[in-house]
């Protein structure tokens, strides 16, 4: 069997089985008898609360985490560093100013239009920005790019923090806006999902139009300019869809950490450093970690439920303290 | 015949000069080294050759086009860079870094088989680069250039950290190259250089003070005023013309 079957062969059942975990939790579980009575279309009111209510959450859970992995994995490739993820690096703060701005601020336009366009000009300006600083600091190895990256993601987050304070008022309940920063995806109405769907797609795609380019950047710099890549314009390319990826995630899941810096290194474990297959399997890695996170999220302390961004950070952030390790000791 | 011309050169680095009107005409046929003490301009020398950096001032040129003028991608695949060292981002085997190679040329993936046994890869290929040793390495890399049939190939001390054996090895496979096509090579060792190289370039702080048959530079005095080294010159019936360094030069410092 070829490496690509053999790795979606394995990858299906595993997405199923998330899927499944996803749609029974919750506060009140669901078995799988329940599940497929539902899928069946049995017309009582838990079953018809499973399919409009639990089912599209858990498929706009999925999309989100397949977004993350996928934006994980451009970063690292364009940085060339394994640690580079969207939220440390600034793309995902910058992303959700951009979305305060539209959550809180009348703009007359029509919601989802100005939520996705306005995370995606803060994602892509933040990432710009640690860029510049990094370069203004002469540094563009691992260690700068993290520094500067937090250092722009702290002061985002400051200004965001201040946004919400004075552009929030009666008609717009702050409770709105800092629950979605802390990360969670809402349930979408179907229409919502079909372009989220539609629109996560395209993404994949522009996404997988990097990957040559990506494989030649991660021999250097330099042999990758020997082997014929405009690396200027490259890297302006692969960071502009980068930050579309991750500002589509932030619009619909929030702030969620972690899941783009652990996807892509579980991937690559997987099926190795070649881009064509890393980026795909990267976004099925961080749809099933969301689906299970945001399941965990609903089920793990009923009635309430755990911001999203909580739960993957404390499953992340350990994650990435043991690949700081490893490579410290490198 | 394919030609590789560079006009007046200029490059900079702050306030430093690291060329400095340097021009060389390359032509296939001759295994050419460029020569000379550290800082002299020899790697910004080639990575201006390569197209990898703009000159402040003057040009490259290949068959009469600027490089400037060139599409990367077909500077990609006419001009062949070897590295001075080569570290990977991530752990690709030795077969997907050739295949990377290979894609500047449509087609030249076909050759990579052949190519693999040809400079003894073929047990190597699905192993990753951290798993292979200095002397392989070197000899992937190479691979990796030629893969693509470049036009032109640039190698920055590729020996520089092989053992004698694999360095041999390495200047044999460039010697062969260069039959047919445009070989330039910085070296350290001038032992070996004077042996191996058909033509030397020799640098000294971004100006070319001798460009001329490997012997004519082996016997010219500049070397040891550059160098500030005595050198004693003998002939050995198997390698022609040698230099041996001797004594540091006490009346002319470095």
């Amino acid at each position: 069997m070829s490496m690509p079957l053999r790795v979606a062969s394995r990858l299906l059942p595993l997405l199923i089985l998330a899927l499944a975990f996803g749609i029974a939790a919750g506060h009140d579980w669901a078995g799988p008898d329940r599940i497929l009575r539902a899928l069946g279309g049995a017309d009582d009111l838990r079953s018809r609360l499973l399919i409009a209510w639990r089912l599209p959450r858990v498929l706009a859970a999925a999309l989100v985490g397949g977004l993350l992995g996928l934006g994980g994995a451009i970063f690292q490739g364009v940085f060339r560093n394994p640690l580079a993820e969207p939220y440390l690096l600034g793309s995902a703060g910058g992303a959700a100013i951009g979305a305060t701005v539209a959550l809180l601020v009348p703009l007359g336009l029509p919601s989802a239009l100005a939520l996705g366009g306005f995370s995606f000009l803060g994602a892509w300006g933040a990432t710009l920005m640690v860029l510049a600083v990094a370069r203004g600091a002469g540094t563009r190895d691992a260690a700068g790019l993290l520094l500067a990256g937090v250092a722009v993601a702290a002061m985002l987050g400051a200004v965001r923090s201040f946004l919400m304070l004075a552009l929030s008022d009666e008609s717009v309940s702050l409770q709105v806006v800092l629950s979605w920063t802390l990360g969670g995806v809402q349930t979408p109405t179907w229409e919502g999902l079909a372009w989220l769907g539609g629109l996560s797609g395209l993404a994949l795609g522009a996404s997988l139009r990097l990957a040559h380019g990506l494989d030649l950047l991660g021999l250097g710099e330099d042999q990758a300019q020997a082997f014929g890549l405009d690396t200027a314009r490259f890297v302006a390319r692969a960071i502009l869809v980068g930050a579309l990826v991750v500002a589509l995630a932030v619009a619909y899941g929030g702030l969620v950490a972690f899941v783009g810096l652990t996807a892509p290194h579980l991937a690559r474990w997987w099926v190795g450093p070649r881009h064509r297959g890393l980026l795909p399997v990267s976004a099925a890695l961080g749809a099933l970690i969301v689906i299970m996170c945001d399941g965990l999220a609903r089920s793990a302390l009923p009635p309430a439920e755990i911001p999203l961004g909580l739960v993957t950070a404390a499953v992340g952030g350990p994650f990435f303290l043991f690949l700081l390790r490893r490579r410290m000791r490198a | 015949m394919t030609r590789l011309s560079a006009e007046g050169l200029v490059a900079t680095a702050g306030p430093r000069r690291l060329l400095d009107g340097v021009s060389v005409d390359l032509v296939p046929g001759a295994l050419v080294g460029l020569i000379g003490p550290n800082g002299a301009g020899k790697s910004t020398l080639l990575r201006t050759l390569a197209g990898l950096l703009r000159p402040a001032a003057g040009r490259v040129t290949l068959d009469g086009v600027p490089l400037a003028d060139l599409p990367s991608s077909e500077r990609g695949r006419r001009i062949g860079y070897l590295p001075q060292s080569f570290q990977p981002a991530w752990d690709y085997t030795v077969r997907e870094v050739i295949e990377l190679g290979a894609s500047r040329r449509p087609g030249a993936a076909l050759a990579i088989p052949d190519l693999l046994r040809d400079h003894a890869l073929a047990d190597l290929a699905e192993r990753r680069w951290s798993q292979v040793s200095g002397g392989e390495r070197a000899r992937a890399l190479l691979a990796t250039t030629l893969v693509a049939e470049p036009d032109v190939v640039l190698a920055d001390e590729p020996g520089a950290s092989l053992d004698i054996g694999h360095r041999l090895d390495l200047m044999r496979r460039l010697r062969a190259w260069a039959r047919h096509g445009i070989v330039v090579v910085v070296l350290h060792d001038l032992d070996r250089a004077v042996v191996d190289c058909d033509r030397l370039v020799l640098l000294e702080r971004g100006r070319i003070v001798r460009d001329a048959a490997a012997a004519a530079v082996a016997a010219s005095q500049d070397l040891d005023r550059v160098f500030g080294v005595r050198f004693e010159r003998t002939t050995l019936a198997e390698a022609g013309a040698v230099v041996l360094p001797v004594a540091h030069r006490t009346d002319a410092g470095p």
